[in-house]
């Protein structure tokens, strides 16, 4: 592990644009992936980007439409790459990249990893029309847009990439003047290669900076968790889940639901008339659509513990329920009782897949 | 006076042992409450959290997944599975207060038909303490 300082040209998007597209020019890489902002600016996607000319990223772009995980599972699932392509993305999207790795839905191969440091997103309408000074970009860099960040993102699990081949740090840099590269890695040391770097001397700055901020963001998970934890019980589960319409719309953004067909999109609850007539009889009447809750916690106890917390799934939601304030302490004590922090480490089997003979020895007599 | 309130109970069986010792307990006469309905799966580990939830959400008041004792698994290894399953649908359904203590998991071998009877009673007595599951009224899930 190894810093070096990339010094700042016009800004800071701009300057990881230029390294991106050295990569691209001298053909370290093929391929780039990473957030570019769209044409008219007010939004930004992931875009698979081989023409040097084509490539505008801004991957601190604060906005998260869908993850790079996702992506990256899509484009490699059913054959890994054959050339080179580097990958930019934040923490989050890098640990669902890894569980999907695990679920063999992504392949890795041929791909560098570059994490980077993340001061956190914005809901997309947020970000696509700002109600704050400046741009979004700059805002959220400056460290200026707490009040407009996702939940999930003030809550953040870890904003800092640990399993990358190289990251590309803000957090501890002076970015008037540079960046921080991290490699940590061959394969990142194969990219910088012959590039003129400098080494930053390590002066534990940027250490005590990621210290600082892990420590804002756990603190901020605590007080959360507790606030949600009375939302328990039949009732206030159901008042939780009142304006669910049932679109599945979480289910499809998350990047760690992995059936390739979910069997609520499935017509295993399409029933005939009569048993529809029976289901009426025995509550006295139905909902419709039907099945809403059980949708929900089924899909829990499939992706819970491969569950980054993204928040993607509430954004998702066209009801505005706030799915993370469950869906937080679900995953905190579910990964717990499991000793299991999905997209950590890549070599930590899936915990529905193994077993051990001796434990959980009180369920089950 | 109102009538007692008798539980509802869902079983999921696995084929080769739990089931066999529930026939067992009707071949060998051995009285047992009717309060439980038995559905036959091939293995406990072949019990998703859907059949579950979607049991305890229709107002199923307690449900009993019934396996091989360990070691013993027909496949091997189904129940272990089955076990960290219900391990982890009982923690989710401990932070979303839904009760856990209705989902019951028990191993009973093909000729352990005083086990599965004695499993019913407990199970009965048990959950009249706990009363009727909350979801059994509610129309809006």
């Amino acid at each position: 592990m190894t810093y070096y300082e990339l010094p700042i040209k016009e800004d800071v998007p701009s300057t990881v644009n230029g390294l991106l597209r050295e990569w691209l020019v001298h053909g370290k890489i093929e391929a780039v992936i990473a957030m570019q902002e769209t044409p008219s600016g007010k939004s930004a996607f992931p875009a698979m980007v081989s023409d040097p000319d084509k490539l505008n990223t801004n991957v601190f772009a604060p906005i998260l439409p869908v993850s790079i995980g996702t992506m990256v599972s899509k484009m490699t699932r059913v054959r890994g790459s054959t050339s080179p392509i580097a990958v930019v993305l934040r923490s989050c999207e890098l640990r669902s990249l890894v569980e999907l790795v695990k679920l063999k839905q992504a392949d890795l191969n041929n791909v560098f990893i570059i994490g980077v440091d993340c001061p956190g997103t914005f809901l997309i309408n947020t970000f696509s029309s700002y109600p704050g000074k400046g741009n979004p970009t700059e805002a959220v860099l400056n460290d200026e847009a707490e009040g407009y960040l996702r939940s999930a993102c003030l809550n953040c699990k870890d904003p800092v990439v640990e399993s990358a081949d190289m990251v590309i740090g803000i957090f501890g840099a002076d970015l008037k003047k540079n960046l921080i590269l991290d490699v940590k890695t061959d394969n990142g040391n194969s990219l910088i290669k012959g590039m003129d770097l400098k080494v930053l001397k390590d002066d534990g700055k940027r250490k005590k900076a990621v210290d600082d901020i892990r420590k804002v963001k756990d603190g901020n998970r605590e007080i959360f968790l507790k606030e949600k934890e009375e939302i328990k019980g039949a009732d206030k589960l159901l008042e939780f889940f009142e304006t669910c319409v049932n679109c599945h719309n979480c289910m499809k953004a998350c990047p760690v639901c992995y059936c390739k067909e979910c069997l609520f999109d499935s017509s295993v609850f399409d029933l005939e008339a009569n048993k529809y007539m029976a289901k009426a009889k025995a509550k006295g009447a139905f909902k419709a659509p039907t099945d809403s809750l059980l949708f929900h916690i089924t899909k829990f106890n499939h992706m819970i513990l491969s569950c980054v917390e993204c928040g993607l799934c509430e954004q998702a939601c066209p009801s505005n329920i706030p799915l993370m304030d469950i869906i937080t302490g679900i995953a905190e004590n579910a990964q717990k009782e499991f000793g299991y922090t999905p997209g950590t480490d890549p070599e930590a089997p899936l915990p529905m897949v193994v077993y051990r003979e001796e434990e959980f020895q009180d369920v089950g007599e | 006076m109102s009538e007692e309130f008798e539980p509802k109970i869902v079983g999921f069986l696995c084929n080769w042992c739990s089931y066999a010792g529930a026939d067992l307990a009707g071949t060998s006469r051995i009285q047992y409450p009717a309060n439980i309905r038995v559905i036959r799966v091939m293995c406990s580990g072949a019990v998703d959290s859907v059949y579950v939830n979607r049991a305890l959400i229709e107002g199923a008041d307690a449900i009993l997944i019934g396996g091989c004792h360990l070691g013993d698994c027909h496949y091997l290894n189904g129940n272990y599975k089955a076990r960290r399953k219900m391990v982890l649908l009982k923690n989710i359904l401990e932070t979303l207060g839904m009760e856990p203590e209705r989902i019951w998991v028990k191993w009973i071998s093909a000729s352990e038909g005083q086990k599965f009877a004695d499993t019913v009673k407990e199970m009965v007595e048990e959950t009249k303490r706990l009363g009727p599951n909350p979801f059994a009224k509610r129309w809006n899930v």
